[in-house]
């Protein structure tokens, strides 16, 4: 089986997500986040476009400098207007999101759409109880009193797993052990019922036993509240099990997007593969010799031409150096896209489903 | 664990109390292991458990407040400041933040050439071509880097320097503390595999203390698992991770994410934090999150015994693949 690749343009319009409803929560249409530098112009985002179905989980991952994490705050239109140029489309619920009013983001912001950030110290206020900056939001949005909203301020930390809330709602923010304040992250975050969530980092730099309870409660606070999910991570041990579609970055743009298991099988795209047989894994045997690759993302100051992967690509052809690859679909899956001119046969897919069957 | 002469590193009894005010933060208690020459040892566990002071304590960058280290058949404990300074070349050390290991204003050639200034072993013509070939072997084109600055360099060129640096007084033992948890997936694959043709070209005994249990078992030849203080298992890296006997060490494996989606490992998550080193639990540490504590383990630390050849557990009540009980003898 071969996967050739038919020209598309990636129009969002007829790429509806399979299995999520027809009408779309989010849809980013050839989003560029453009920052000024003294280097010059520096293209962090650079023509990414997906859409995002409701109670749908999005699996974004890159490596450092990719542009995950400024398209997760160009997103919720979180960067400064100073210095960053933004263009493109962010439809949000039917709402422009790209350069709407502060005061309407400001009614988005924590009430529609919530974000969780890496550092969870950086994010609380170290002065401020946390209790406080649960109600914070609970009173703004949802107007409430102080009492409703200390009394849901205690429900929704008993919801993200905080034993004897009572307490705890009275703590500081360095009282509390990593674990602990990034559960607190979430409870803030899933105050106001939010439909969109967007986790950037929310596990790295927590201890494996603690990660593991942090992403189970993402996903269990997202049945429960039937929301949509961006998960922002270089890791994508956090995403295989966890997203429904993965989102594959490389120098400021999507290279490849596709149901997860199709990213991990099937995978199109030399640099995913790359990324995934780079990846160390338990279940090798030890000593075995990593496909590392060689080199390093290329400088986004500098104009790219052709495909930004072609330098430390196996598969680069002529063309590639001169020519980008748009996003292209797969022949036999429609929501499978990839931007590359010399796509993986299906025969050279990942080892990983060598124990058969599965769910 | 006995030990053995052939070993060339031998930590025995290591313990490593920090005050903090009226209170001592036990960070090591009583860890013994043995490391063979021509080895990697991988040491694993969550943060705070005491693997970064444990390796620390080995260069004597830390005091032991108990125990020996003996290196190379000479006792580092208690040596004085001119002798040890003389054992140290034998053993090396590389940290985990590249970037703040390295001196941002120096440049890269004189950052790999210092510890030959230091001893004065090579000079001139010598010292030269000994830090080309230094540069060379760690993948960097000398021509190019020499006269870098270090604050020019990415993480991972700098992670490089750093390797090229503890590399080249020769030495028998390197030390490596998180060596790649700063880097993008990409970049730590290229280290890890420059570990592995370094560790065969110098014929290199490596103890390589990380979080992370793929990379850990990736480089290992045997792994021992860390819990607040204690070893709580020593085990060559693939019987380690197939039939783990320590209930922490199953319960770690199993909350590690694989980069697969299809799972095939059943999940057993651990709840709670581990508990703070100035007080610990009596008894078998990690007795307060173990699903199988019994009252045994409140009352007695179990030791470590081995339980099948190279297997070593601690624990009162491993776990077994046939089902039968180890019990531990003291």
């Amino acid at each position: 089986m071969t996967q050739g690749g038919i020209e598309v343009d990636l129009d969002v319009e007829r790429f509806p997500v399979a299995g999520f409803g027809a009408a779309p929560l989010l849809v980013v249409d050839d989003l560029h986040t453009t920052f000024t530098t003294p280097r010059g112009p520096l293209r962090a985002v650079d023509g990414v476009s997906f859409s995002l179905g409701h109670n749908e989980t999005l699996g974004i991952v890159g490596e450092s400098g990719s542009g995950k994490t400024v398209l997760s705050r160009s997103i919720m239109s979180l960067l400064p207007r100073a210095d960053v140029e933004q263009t493109g489309s962010v439809v949000f619920d039917g709402r422009e999101m790209v350069g709407a009013p502060a005061k309407e983001l400001r009614a988005l912001w924590g009430a529609k759409i919530a974000m969780v950030f890496q550092d969870p110290m950086a994010a609380l206020n170290p002065v401020v109880r946390i209790g406080r900056q649960i109600t914070e939001s609970l009173r703004l949005h949802l107007d409430l009193d102080r009492r409703e909203a200390t009394a849901q301020a205690l429900s929704l930390l008993g919801q993200v797993g905080i034993a004897s809330p009572e307490i705890r709602i009275r703590s500081y923010p360095h009282q509390l052990s990593g674990g602990m304040r990034q559960r607190v992250m979430i409870a803030i975050a899933l105050a106001c019922s939010p439909r969109l969530l967007l986790a950037d980092e929310p596990t790295t730099g927590l201890d494996v036993t603690v990660q593991a309870q942090i992403l189970d409660l993402l996903v269990e606070m997202q049945a429960e509240r039937n929301m949509a999910v961006i998960l922002v991570t270089h890791d994508l041990g956090v995403v295989a099990t966890r997203a429904d579609r993965i989102a594959v970055m490389y120098a400021g743009r999507i290279v490849e997007i596709a149901a997860t298991e199709r990213i991990f099988g099937d995978t199109a795209m030399p640099y995913t593969r790359a990324l995934l047989e780079s990846t160390p894994r338990i279940s090798n045997a030890s000593h075995t010799r990593l496909a590392a690759i060689d080199g390093r993302p290329p400088d986004l100051s500098v104009p790219i031409t052709g495909c930004a992967f072609s330098e430390r690509c196996p598969s680069a052809t002529e063309r590639c150096g001169i020519e980008a690859p748009p996003l292209t679909s797969a022949r036999d899956d429609p929501t499978h896209l990839f931007a590359c001119w010399n796509p993986l046969p299906g025969a050279l897919r990942v080892r990983s489903a060598s124990k058969g069957a599965s769910s | 664990m006995s030990h053995s002469d052939d070993a060339l590193l031998s930590v025995q009894g290591l313990e490593v109390t920090f005050k903090k005010g009226r209170h001592g933060v036990q960070a090591v208690s009583g860890v013994s292991f043995d490391v063979f020459e021509g080895e990697t040892l991988g040491l694993v566990g969550e943060s705070g458990c005491g693997k970064t002071t444990t390796g620390r304590s080995i260069m004597q960058l830390v005091t032991p407040t108990g125990g020996r280290v003996v290196f190379d058949g000479q006792e580092l404990t208690g040596l004085r400041r001119k002798d040890l300074r003389r054992a140290r070349t034998g053993m090396q050390m590389v940290f985990q933040d590249p970037i703040s290991s390295l001196n941002p204003r120096r440049k890269v050639f004189d950052i790999v050439a210092e510890p030959l200034d230091i001893w004065g072993t090579q000079t001139g013509a010598q010292r030269t071509s000994t830090v080309r070939t230094m540069l060379d072997a760690v993948g960097l084109d000398p021509d190019a880097v020499s006269d870098r600055y270090a604050r020019e360099c990415s993480g991972g060129q700098c992670q490089r320097v750093s390797i090229a640096r503890s590399l080249v007084m020769r030495p028998k033992l390197l030390i490596c503390d998180e060596i790649v948890s700063a880097l993008d997936v990409s970049v730590q694959a290229q280290i890890l595999n420059l570990l592995e043709d370094l560790k065969a070209q110098y014929n290199l005994t490596v103890v390589f203390i990380a979080h992370d249990l793929a990379v850990v078992k990736n480089v290992s030849d045997r792994v021992a698992v860390m819990y607040l203080g204690r070893l709580c298992e020593v085990a060559p890296a693939d019987d380690l991770y197939s039939s783990p006997a320590h209930p922490y060490t199953a319960d770690l494996l199993s909350a590690a994410l694989d980069a697969s989606p299809i799972s095939t490992r059943e999940r057993i998550v651990l709840t709670g934090e581990p508990p703070s080193a100035i007080d610990p639990p009596s008894g078998c540490r990690f007795r307060t999150r173990c699903p199988s504590a019994q009252r045994a383990c409140a009352e007695g630390a179990p030791a470590l015994i081995e339980i099948a050849p190279r297997h070593s557990v601690a624990c009162h009540f491993p776990l077994t693949r046939s089902g039968e009980g180890t019990r531990s003898s003291t």
